[in-house]
């Protein structure tokens, strides 16, 4: 797999967090909505969404038979996810086929650093979305080690990351890059990512 | 011309020389872009339940009022129409997404060409989007094309 580009300003592409983007209408371009995002469907070790599992929609509306593969998105935007029209649902399994099976499952899972420190424990998944929809960070509920009076930071990620059911391994200098909120974060990533990769 | 301002409006049959009823409200195509056709609150000199009358069958849309040949156009929808007469299709009220799954508000107003029913524009609180962007309406949502 190649690696995604790096994160930055004027790239045409967006940060969501995972939690926002579940439950968002699926509509088609001729203004239906067919159904509702269910969970997210992660794969590979550069934490790409390869999909989504779906529900109906309304209150009592249980999950369906279909899913969405990323390839078959036409926008997924702060209020709906735009397919073509309903042809773009297709079999669960194929969708599911493709699943890394760790990469999304890491809510309440503890992020370490490489040199043993415990920074906390994730809360939400943080994406980058444009043509591709990416983890870039997370969401962490951080320990007295950030220094940030157990709030809720969110923290970069390399472009790999080993990821187990009970930890997530980053690199120390992700400290560094520690942001409060959703603006700023992206110039985050980018600087981390840059120093990983030896830059300045 | 403005839906809010064209509602009410009387509709003349000429031949008759009388009022058939007013305009209640617009039925949109969104493949065309264009009103197909209006609904009217009908006067009891129309037969039964018809009460729609489509574009092309309109002789005028005057300032004081709309002209038709007489009665015998007020029909009621009928096949593929009658799913963009239906209540999940009205425009007025219905928000607006645009194709990259953004809401834009919600229809407030429509801008029209009295002259041959084009859509001009759609208003929402905050915008005015040309009727050109549109792509789709459904029961959802009018969908635009990214400005």
């Amino acid at each position: 797999m190649t690696a995604p580009e790096p994160v930055g300003p004027d790239r045409g592409t967006v940060l969501m967090r995972a939690k926002e983007i579940v439950k968002r209408p699926v509509v088609t371009l001729g203004g239906e909505a067919v159904a509702q995002i269910k969970d997210i469907v992660y794969g590979g070790s550069a934490g790409e969404i390869i999909g989504f599992t779906l529900a109906g929609r309304g209150l009592f509306a249980g999950p369906r038979k279909e899913a969405l593969a990323w390839a078959k998105v036409h926008a997924l935007g702060r209020d709906a996810l735009m397919i073509a029209d309903e042809g773009a649902l297709e079999d669960r399994k194929s969708v599911l086929a493709k699943a890394d099976a760790h990469g999304g499952d890491v809510i309440a899972s503890r992020v370490l650093t490489e040199d043993g420190t415990e920074l906390g424990k994730v809360s939400d998944v943080i994406l980058e979305v444009g043509r591709t929809a990416t983890v870039v960070g997370y969401a962490i509920d951080s320990t007295e080690a950030l220094g940030k009076n157990g709030r809720t930071v969110l923290i970069p990620l390399p472009h790999t990351i080993s990821v187990s059911g009970e930890a997530l391994i980053v690199p120390p200098s992700a400290t560094d890059f520690v942001t409060d909120d959703l603006s700023g974060f992206g110039a985050a990533v980018h600087a981390f990512r840059t120093r990983l990769a030896g830059g300045s | 011309m403005r839906f809010s301002e064209a509602k009410n409006r009387k509709v003349v049959s000429t031949s008759g020389a009388v009022t058939v009823g007013k305009i209640r409200r617009f039925i949109v195509d969104p493949r065309s872009v264009s009103v197909a056709a209006i609904v009217l609150h009908t006067n009891k000199n129309v037969d039964g339940s018809n009460d729609t009358v489509f574009w092309r069958d309109l002789k005028a849309f005057g300032r004081d009022a709309v002209t038709i040949e007489s009665a015998d156009v007020i029909t009621r929808p009928e096949g593929d129409f009658e799913l963009l007469a239906d209540k999940e299709h009205r425009v007025l009220g219905k928000p607006v997404l645009d194709d990259g799954g953004n809401d834009l508000g919600q229809v407030k107003d429509v801008e029209f060409d009295p002259a041959n029913g084009r859509i001009r524009a759609l208003l929402t609180d905050s915008e005015e989007i040309e009727g050109d962007r549109i792509i789709g309406l459904g029961p959802y949502a009018l969908v635009v094309r990214s400005g």
